[in-house]
């Protein structure tokens, strides 16, 4: 067969590669999300020699083809993929989403992972401060020195961490993604590219530029290596792909990301920062306003390290600095914020989150606020803006200045002592107030998720693997004896026809739902998998009868325990089919791949890959 | 906020069919929408979370929908509630 004309002809009547907004495929089946499916001409797809049928659900248009899927898929992606390389411009046209909330989304989304480990050594950061405010630690001390080694270690290297949750998401070799983000961060070469005499490559010179704690430059990168890898590895043969691609996509992206994107954000930053001290000389509040709203922005975009600069030359000039007590102000808004979310919101995880997230903000550590609570929420991070909007204009006009140059925070208060030094208080009582009653008010939209029983947990979902609830032999689930289980409505999944009584839970989890007539069982996974068993069809007619279940609602339990029990004879008897059908009710999460085994033993019977929104 | 009760006069109650059409109807609109049953509030959009209500033969159920169509849901859940001879 010429797959590679079956490739071409399905792509053309699909619509062509402008119509598709993603293609992948399972063990059978060519799956498109496709922009508008009323213009594939499915009768002529379903004629193809090669072409099982088509199947339409849950959003998919999917192309049956058998075991030879993969031999159709390369060629198919490869004729897609040679002009799809504006591929994520035409899903942001596609999308509802604006492309700021599909960036804020993304990047919320890459810190989510290791959220909780992020707030732990911020704690510890912030204790660190709190301990040596009080005098009980000096900076000096070894003691002081492993801790707080301990605490920034993570923030440091951030760009590592980032590099791990990036490259998963963007689909890229997480090694080579970690090694680019470690080179960014080399000690050796940190200290050679911010040394006076600067350092060049192949005589374009290096622009002096700290990445270490950044967040943007890394990203950035991973998304150019995503672009790049795919390349490579078209180029290189199989044989030495594994080492070569690695090999150059380091040599080429570690210069390209110190030599453009470095650049990049210093440039935006020099004219910031010399742009707020302009504005400072002639109208300080506004300039306070400024530095209130968008520090964070800063921050984020990495582009406030030019600041420093900045203010370090304000103290060794004039003695002081005016802009360093607004970003205090800046700081303390996000805590603000933080405290609105923690009293206003239902959900138990984003409550834990948001309380701990106000301590370490008050004591300077913003990043477990901003990207596990306010960023993510994206209104509270808009209220904290305007908060710390006014509390900044507020303290600029009272002309506040900081006498030595410290992270901000509610610690660096001593340094802020005289001139204006009571429009710096008022300034952060009016940014933390103002950010706390802004977003419990606007800030914290109805908390869908914990109204429902069921978490919403999409962010959480991890692959998996489902086992056979029962022995017996698979068959398609689109071959089952009921429209709305055969046409996927309900979601994707697989059906056993049983040869033996017992079903026994496919996966570690909890029994979420026993139907009253016992006949359908629903599980959630403790990897997010939301399944139904459902045993026999039409079987809900029997009332419970010939069914014994062995678990009861909400209990937990463990892959291969006997949760019901039927009569598979008497069933059969009544006069109904049998057949178990699972279902993965959260199918849209995932991308599915099903067993090609045609025995339910031991075996697994489907994997599912959750997808990126 | 819009809401309506309904009695379940289905045989089978909100079972595996009349919950896919049920979702398939709440998914179509952007409003929460939310079934309440017996002190115990769910997604409507969610087909685990309609069956475990496991509602029945005779229950009384409200449906309340907020958002920027809630009017508009609420009517085609009602219509789906009525075509698939759940309630009357």
């Amino acid at each position: 067969m010429d797959y590679e004309n079956l490739a071409r002809t399905i792509l053309k009547n699909v619509g062509g590669k402008e119509n598709i907004n993603a293609a992948w495929h399972c063990a059978t089946r060519l799956r498109f999300k496709l922009k508008n499916e009323d213009i594939a001409q499915t009768q002529d797809i379903e004629n193809l020699d090669g072409v099982v049928t088509v199947v339409k659900s849950a959003g998919q248009y999917q192309v049956v083809i058998g075991n030879a899927v993969a031999k159709v898929f390369d060629p198919l992606a490869r004729l897609a993929n040679l002009d799809t390389e504006d591929k994520p411009a035409t899903e942001n046209k596609q999308s509802n989403d604006t492309i700021i909330n599909r960036f804020i989304g993304f990047i919320s989304g890459v810190f989510t992972p290791f959220l909780g480990a992020m707030a732990g050594a911020g704690v510890l950061k912030g204790l660190l401060a709190l301990f040596v405010a009080t005098g009980w630690l000096q900076t000096t001390s070894g003691t002081y020195q492993i801790w707080y080694a301990a605490g920034d270690g993570f923030f440091y290297f951030l760009p590592m961490m980032l590099a791990v949750t990036a490259a998963k998401r963007l689909n890229v070799n997480q090694f080579v993604a970690v090694a680019l983000a470690a080179a960014l961060v080399y000690p050796t070469l940190a200290t050679a590219i911010s040394s006076s005499k600067g350092i060049d490559f192949f005589g374009i010179p290096v622009v002096p530029t700290t990445y270490s704690s950044s967040v943007i430059p890394i990203l950035l990168a991973v998304w150019v290596l995503s672009y790049i890898e795919p390349v490579l590895d078209k180029i290189f043969p199989e044989a030495v792909r594994n080492i070569l691609t690695p090999l150059a996509a380091l040599m080429i992206m570690t210069p390209l990301t110190l030599l453009v994107v470095g650049p990049l954000g210093t440039s935006v930053g020099t004219i910031l920062s010399n742009g707020v001290s302009a504005i400072y000389n002639f109208a300080p509040f506004v300039a306070g306003a400024i530095m209130g709203a968008f520090w964070q922005v800063f921050v984020i975009f990495g582009v406030h390290w030019t600041f420093v600069p900045v203010m370090m030359n304000n103290i060794a000039k004039l003695g002081y600095d005016p802009l360093l007590p607004i970003l205090s102000v800046a700081v303390i808004s996000q805590a603000g914020a933080a405290l609105g979310v923690f009293l206003k919101t239902k959900d138990p995880k984003m409550k834990s989150l948001a309380g701990s997230s106000v301590l370490t903000a008050v004591l300077g550590i913003t990043e477990p606020t901003i990207y596990g609570v306010t960023l993510k929420l994206k209104k509270p991070f808009i209220c904290a803006s305007i908060a710390g909007a006014i509390g900044g204009a507020i303290a600029g006009a009272g002309g506040a200045h900081a006498s030595s140059f410290t992270l901000p925070s509610l610690l660096a208060l001593p340094t802020y002592l005289g001139n204006g030094f009571v429009s710096v208080i008022i300034g952060l009582v009016v940014a933390f107030t103002l950010g706390t009653i802004l977003t419990y008010l606007f800030g914290v939209s109805n908390d869908r998720n914990a109204k429902s029983t069921i978490v919403n947990n999409e962010n959480s979902l991890k692959t998996e693997t489902i086992l056979p609830p029962v022995s017996g032999t698979i068959i398609p689930l689109t071959s089952v004896k009921d429209e709305v289980f055969a046409s996927e409505a309900m979601g994707q999944g697989i059906a056993i026809v049983p040869d033996s009584d017992v079903i026994v839970a496919p996966v570690n989890g909890t029994i979420s739902a026993i139907y009253p007539t016992k006949h359908a069982i629903g599980i959630i996974s403790e990897k997010g998998a939301e399944i139904l068993i459902h045993i026999g069809i039409d079987t809900v007619a029997l009332k419970g009868k010939y069914f014994e279940q062995l678990v009861e609602q909400n209990q937990k339990i463990k892959q291969g325990d006997p949760i019901l029990k039927f009569d598979r004879n008497a069933i059969k008897n009544a006069g109904y089919d049998t057949s178990i059908m699972l279902i993965i009710t959260n199918t849209a999460a995932y991308q599915i791949e099903e067993t090609l085994e045609t025995k339910a033993d031991h075996n697994w019977l489907l994997t599912l890959t959750p997808v990126t929104k | 906020m819009e809401s309506r009760n309904f009695h379940v006069v289905a045989e089978t109650g909100i079972h595996a069919r009349p919950a896919t059409l049920l979702v398939q109807a709440a998914s179509k609109f952007s409003s929460d929408i939310t079934l309440s049953y017996e002190g115990k509030d769910v997604n409507l959009k969610s087909i685990m979370g309609v069956m475990s209500l496991g509602v029945g033969q005779g229950a009384d159920v409200t449906i309340s929908a907020s958002g920027e169509d809630e009017a508009d849901a609420i009517t085609a859940i009602e219509d789906t509630m009525k075509k698939e001879g759940l309630s009357d």
